[in-house]
């Protein structure tokens, strides 16, 4: 009887326990026209399971760790940035996960939760913690919830959106080195000896022009009739390798990651490579090796095939030979980029500017969020809009002031940007001084504005590279074409140097105020102290002057 | 409902006696009555030009790793990024030397608090353990009576202070003061305190709690200098008495039976121009028994045993009753961008 009851449980605890786990990981490789070279790690965990009712401890694939930090603080959708460089829009067309320079953190918090600003400012302790970031820094003074910009990427029961269950905060300080990728590398189910992660060896990656490190949660679909929900984590890496530091445009693995790859994840379910061969932006160069399938994706007007290799329990090198290196790509500029900059001078007023350009042969509908910090304080009354030459209203525009020490500044403007266009939004904002101890120990490097986020829905996906909002996969963006493209770019962030004193100063008031005091009590001492008294002198005779000079001549003799 | 009760047996598994001539333990670790090991290892310099203070303290890391303490008990605080300075010709490392012999930052350093967090607050804090809520267990010292601890400090010091950042420093009675905190709290059985600093003997002159073992670089009215010069990237890249630290400590393994007197004395006057200081009246034992793993390694007898044993697994909680059959509710995905004309109420 026991023995029976022991097998029963031993069939059925792990039905009831565990639930399905998934996890891919893929590579994609992409020329970025003549310079640069675009390589996309992409690692998806999915997990048929409820993040309402699951008690996240007991998982096979999915982190546990990151797993037990979504449920104490009800999250539905969790998005981490941690990004070195800056993406270039202009040459480089779309990543598959935009990115701000330094730390962005985006949340949805479950509907219902309470006292949110609380919870943010602990789940924001936690991931400093798992992430070895200062994401701790970020609390109410530098978050903001956008209305528009952030919407759930998931699923989700109800439709109407309440954006006061979404927060959004930036670091653009933030510097990223290995130990922010060790913890990256620890949350994959497979050790960093086997899988894609076998190629991620810090000293190649780091040496890039742009690096990028993400973890995106959120709530998917565990069916086609989409009643069951299924969580899905995407752990990210984007890296921009430039010719010129790589010394030559013949890349291989071993160029661009140290080395080849030797054995596979045994926990991943597909562990795929792909290389973008014949799109517009790369024609120069031929693969050695030969891919084990060819795949030609159609996809929001525009076409590209991709070489895909499988990775077996064999050594993989990809590797190029040199191609007709005389042909130079076209290199066409997206639909939308942007920029950001400063304007001004003197250390009173200045201004921010942001310049959005429109390539689309029609009016392209955008928002602008911007976050900016609260010793930044901008004036609503001097926005401008600039489009073309001329004045435009924005479609509808959404503000809240900041508070010193408490709350950012929160601009969400709505445009409608119109055809073949450089429209320029410019506010102006007053300099101001802090309190003495706010001043960090570098307080002469400056201070720093995030970037500016500029969300676009494309109606074609040229140089669009980001995935479908229903995949989690490289697999799923091939012939994903849809009714619109979400993009939404980053700008430059900005440093600004705000009036900062002298912290020598109070030294140097102490020695002054001291050589003054000492200068001014001698004399003071002197004159105050001292008696004087007149003597009269009385008027000499001649008789009387020659008989003294007689005295003294005497006296000098006797002293010879 | 006693089916639920699950009993697992697990056997554990002796390895093969061959290996035991290879990891038998010396017999000095017997003396020792730690129970864990912890290491807090800080770097309170800023700024690129004291590159050499960052390559000290991910040296120490990089020993104290190696020799066995795990990552979650080193607590690594370092001021500023060195290894991804876009001033490093070769990003994500850090070497001890400029022949680029060993690259201490290594490929799998976890720092856990950098930057602005590297304040004497929060130096002070982690120590004594007095932390605020949502601290997460990275950033803790989570150390009992039994913990040996190492602490490593390195920086700009003068007599009788040790700067943080150019802009704050600690002085030598707060830094005696939260290690009396530390003892009345009982946070550490041990503590080894290194610091490579000018005037580093000021440092430690007031310490009054039991247990400590503390050494400087220099005396008071001594700098501290650093080693050489790496043409590539244009500054000093190590102090003196963490290079040759650093050297002793490469030979060591977890099992050797070298002491903690050896490494007392790796920076003799010849080499390392200032005077190493050593205070040793706090401390109980023999330094010439000590064997240097007791604090920089995390080496302790272990007994094997044999026999079975029976562990109760705790009641999983079933999973919330099981609805999901009858629920009609559909998830949907929200548009990703907003409809200009619809939904937006215009003002």
């Amino acid at each position: 009887m026991v023995l029976a009851s022991f097998l029963f449980l031993f069939c059925i605890v792990p039905a009831i326990t565990y639930k399905k786990e998934e996890f891919t990981e893929e590579l994609l490789i992409k020329p970025l026209y003549a310079e640069q070279l675009y390589a996309h790690f992409q690692f998806t965990t999915k997990w048929h399971t409820d993040i309402k009712k699951d008690t996240f401890s007991h998982s096979r694939l999915f982190p546990r760790a990151l797993g037990e930090i979504l449920k104490e603080y009800s999250l539905l959708e969790l998005h981490i940035s941690l990004t070195s460089g800056l993406w270039r829009y202009e040459q480089w067309g779309y990543p598959v996960y935009d990115a701000a320079p330094g730390a962005e953190v985006w949340a949805w918090f479950q509907d219902g939760t309470e006292s949110l600003d609380e919870k943010w400012k602990l789940l924001s302790n936690r991931l400093s913690g798992l992430f070895c970031a200062s994401i701790n820094f970020v609390d109410r003074s530098n978050s903001i919830s956008p209305e528009f910009s952030f919407r759930p990427r998931g699923v989700v029961e109800n439709v109407t959106i309440n954006n006061s269950y979404v927060r959004y905060a930036s670091l653009p300080r933030e510097l990223v080195c290995t130990e922010n990728l060790t913890p990256w590398k620890k949350l994959l189910p497979c050790d960093t000896r086997h899988g894609l992660a076998s190629l991620l060896n810090s000293e190649y990656i780091h040496n890039t022009r742009y690096h990028s490190l993400g973890i995106h949660f959120r709530q998917t679909c565990s069916d086609s009739t989409c009643t069951i929900p299924a969580l899905e984590l995407q752990q990210t890496i984007s890296l921009v390798y430039d010719y010129k530091i790589l010394g030559t445009k013949d890349w291989s693995f071993r160029k661009l990651f140290g080395q080849g790859f030797y054995q596979k994840c045994a926990l991943a379910d597909r562990s795929d490579i792909f290389v973008d061969t014949i799109s517009a932006s790369s024609k120069y160069f031929e693969l050695e090796q030969l891919p084990d399938e060819v795949i030609t994706s159609f996809r929001g007007g525009y076409t590209s095939t991709f070489a895909k290799y499988t990775l077996k329990d064999n050594y993989l090198s990809l590797s190029t030979k040199k191609g007709n290196t005389e042909i130079v790509p076209l290199q066409i500029p997206p639909y939308i980029h942007a920029n950001q900059y400063l304007i001004g001078y003197g250390q009173e007023k200045g201004g921010i500017v942001t310049k959005i350009y429109n390539n689309f042969w029609k009016h392209l509908d955008v928002i602008l969020l911007q976050n900016i910090p609260w010793y930044v304080p901008i004036y609503l009354h001097t926005l401008k809009i600039v489009a073309n030459g001329r004045d435009i209203q924005p479609f509808a525009l959404r503000y809240i002031p900041g508070k010193q020490r408490e709350k950012p500044y929160y601009l969400e403007v709505l445009l409608r940007l119109p055809p073949q266009s450089t429209t320029t939004i410019s506010v102006d904002f007053d300099y101001i001084f802090l309190k003495w101890q706010e001043y960090p120990p570098d307080a002469n490097h400056g201070f720093y504005i995030g970037s500016a986020i500029i969300s676009a829905y494309l109606p074609l996906a040229r140089n669009f590279t980001g995935l479908p909002q229903d995949g989690g996969t490289i697999r799923d963006s091939f012939n994903a074409s849809r009714n619109g493209y979400l993009v939404q770019v980053r700008t430059e962030s900005l440093v600004i140097t705000l009036p900062t004193p002298d912290f020598s100063m109070p030294y140097n008031v102490i020695c002054l105020a001291c050589t003054v005091v000492a200068l001014a009590f001698g004399p003071l001492h002197n004159i105050t102290t001292r008696k004087l008294v007149l003597k009269p002198m009385k008027k000499l005779g001649l008789l009387d002057r020659l008989k003294k000079l007689l005295h003294k001549e005497k006296a000098e003799a006797k002293e010879k | 409902m006693e089916m639920l009760s699950l009993i697992f047996t697990i056997f554990f598994l002796v390895l093969a006696p061959r290996t035991q001539a290879d990891a038998s333990i010396p017999h000095k670790f017997a003396n020792s009555n730690h129970t864990n090991n912890w290491a807090v290892l800080v770097d309170t310099s800023r700024f690129w030009f004291n590159y050499r203070h960052v390559a000290n303290v991910l040296s120490i890391y990089r020993s104290v790793k190696r020799l066995g303490i795990p990552d979650s008990q080193i607590i690594l605080m370092i001021a500023d990024d060195m290894a991804c300075n876009p001033r490093n010709p070769r990003p994500a490392t850090v070497f001890n030397n400029a022949n680029q012999h060993i690259n201490v930052y290594g490929d799998d350093v976890e720092v856990d608090y950098r930057g602005y967090e590297v304040t004497v607050e929060n130096f002070v804090r982690l120590l004594t353990g007095r932390l605020p809520p949502g601290t997460p267990r990275s950033k803790q010292l989570l150390s009992d009576e039994g913990s040996n601890i190492l602490i490593y400090l390195t920086g700009h010091g003068g007599d009788g202070f040790l700067k943080f950042q150019d802009s704050e420093e600690i002085t030598n009675q707060e830094m005696s003061d939260a290690l009396e905190q530390m003892w009345q709290k009982q946070r550490y059985h041990e503590v080894f305190f290194i610091i490579d600093t000018c005037q580093a003997a000021s440092m430690y002159e007031r310490f009054y709690s039991p247990n400590i073992l503390a050494v400087g670089s220099s005396l008071v009215g001594e700098d501290s200098l650093s080693h050489h010069v790496d043409p590539a990237i244009g500054v000093y890249i190590i102090d003196r008495y963490t290079f040759y630290a650093l050297e002793f400590l490469e030979s060591i393994k977890p099992n050797s039976d070298r002491t903690v007197a050896e490494f007392l004395k790796v920076c003799p006057k010849s080499v390392c121009i200032s005077t190493v200081g050593v205070r040793t009246d706090l401390y109980k034992r023999n330094p010439e028994e000590v064997p240097i793993t007791d604090f920089f390694g995390s080496v302790r007898p272990i007994e094997v045993i044999k026999e079975i044993i029976q562990v109760r697994l705790p009641d999983i909680p079933k999973a919330a009753t099981e609805n999901e059959s009858h629920s009609t509710k559909k998830y949907v995905y929200v548009p990703p961008f907003i409809n200009f004309s619809d939904d937006i109420k215009q003002y």
